[in-house]
C-alpha cells in the first residue's frame, strides 16, 4: 500500500522489502559521483589488495537505499532525518535486503519514525538505523 | 589512556574546517539513480524542486575529519556511521559551505579494549549563511592499549 498522508500509516507496519542494485557497475558509478572513485569501491581485486573481502558498497550508498525504500513506500513524504550505523561492510555484487518498520507516529505533527536495516542473504545486519519522515496531514 | 573529558573541553564545538562546494547536477542524478531513488525531485534535473538526496549530503563530509592538533589515539579511525538532518533543499549549481566541528566525543569499554567515538558535525549553509542541513560522521577508534 502506498502511503499518501499520516492517517494511512499504522504502527508496526513493515515497509515492502526493497532489493537495490548492488552490482559493481552501479556501486562504482555511485562512488565516482561522490568523489570516492578507486579500487576500494570499483574493483574486487583492488579491494582485496587493501585487505577487504571484495569491493565495498559505500555506507552512504546504503543510506541512499534506505531513503529510496521510504520514498517508494511514501511518495509524498519528506525524509527529514536519517541516522545509519555502519556495522559491517556491504560487498558489491552481493544482495542487500532493505527492511523497515514503523515505530512511532505523531499524527498532530505528521511525523513517522522508522527502524531500518540493511542485511545480506545470511540475515547478517550490515547497516541499521532510524529515520524520521514528514507526511502531509489528512 | 586519553582523558575523554579533557578532549571535550579542548575540542568540542570549535570550527576546525570550512569547505566550499558547488554541486553538479549530473552527480546528484547519478547518486539518486544508483541508490534506487524514484522521486522526480531527485532524478529529474528539470524538476522545479530538483535537489540533493540525504545520502549525497553525507558525502560532503569526507576528507579531513579531525582538527589538525587532535591527539593520535593509536588506531585508524573507522567510519562508524552517518546521520543527516535536512532543513531546506540543497540545489545543484548553488554555492554552499560545509563548516565542521567536533560535536561529541565518548567512549565504550569492550572486551578487547576501549573504543573512542567522535562525532564530526558539518553544518551545510548557503551563500546567505542559512542552515540547509547537518551531516554527522561517527568515527570509531580502537584505542591502542598502553604498553
Amino acid at each position: 500500500m502506498s502511503i499518501v498522508n499520516i492517517l494511512d500509516v499504522e504502527f508496526g507496519t513493515e515497509l515492502p522489502v526493497f532489493e537495490p542494485d548492488t552490482t559493481l557497475k552501479n556501486v562504482g558509478a555511485f562512488a565516482r559521483a561522490v568523489g570516492w572513485g578507486g579500487p576500494r569501491f570499483e574493483s574486487h581485486e583492488g579491494a582485496r589488495k587493501e585487505g577487504f573481502p571484495g569491493a565495498l558498497v559505500p555506507g552512504i550508498m546504503g543510506m541512499g537505499f534506505l531513503v529510496s525504500a521510504i520514498h517508494r513506500w511514501a511518495p509524498t513524504g519528506t525524509v527529514e532525518h536519517i541516522d545509519g550505523v555502519f556495522r559491517a561492510p556491504m560487498i558489491a555484487d552481493t544482495p542487500a535486503i532493505i527492511s523497515a518498520v514503523v515505530t512511532d507516529i505523531d499524527e498532530d505533527e505528521g511525523l513517522v519514525e522508522l527502524d531500518m536495516t540493511v542485511k545480506n542473504t545470511k540475515d547478517e545486519t550490515r547497516i541499521f538505523g532510524t529515520a524520521r519522515l514528514r507526511l502531509p496531514k489528512a | 589512556m586519553v582523558d575523554i573529558e579533557e578532549l571535550k573541553k579542548q575540542f568540542l564545538n570549535a570550527e576546525f574546517d570550512s569547505k566550499n562546494f558547488v554541486i553538479e547536477a549530473e552527480n546528484l542524478l547519478v547518486v539518486a539513480k544508483t541508490s534506487g531513488e524514484s522521486r522526480a525531485q531527485f532524478i529529474d534535473a528539470e524538476h522545479p524542486d530538483f535537489q540533493a538526496t540525504p545520502a549525497f549530503l553525507c558525502s560532503l563530509a569526507s576528507g579531513r575529519h579531525l582538527p589538525i592538533d587532535f591527539p593520535a589515539l593509536g588506531g585508524i579511525p573507522m567510519d562508524g556511521g552517518k546521520a543527516v538532518e535536512c532543513f531546506a533543499p540543497v540545489r545543484a549549481g548553488k554555492p554552499i559551505t560545509g563548516k565542521s566541528h567536533l560535536h561529541d566525543i565518548y567512549d565504550k569499554q569492550g572486551r578487547s579494549g576501549r573504543m573512542v567515538f567522535i562525532v564530526v558535525r558539518m553544518e551545510i549553509v548557503d551563500a546567505e549563511d542559512t542552515l540547509l542541513a547537518i551531516s554527522d560522521s561517527r568515527l570509531v577508534i580502537r584505542e591502542k592499549p598502553a604498553a
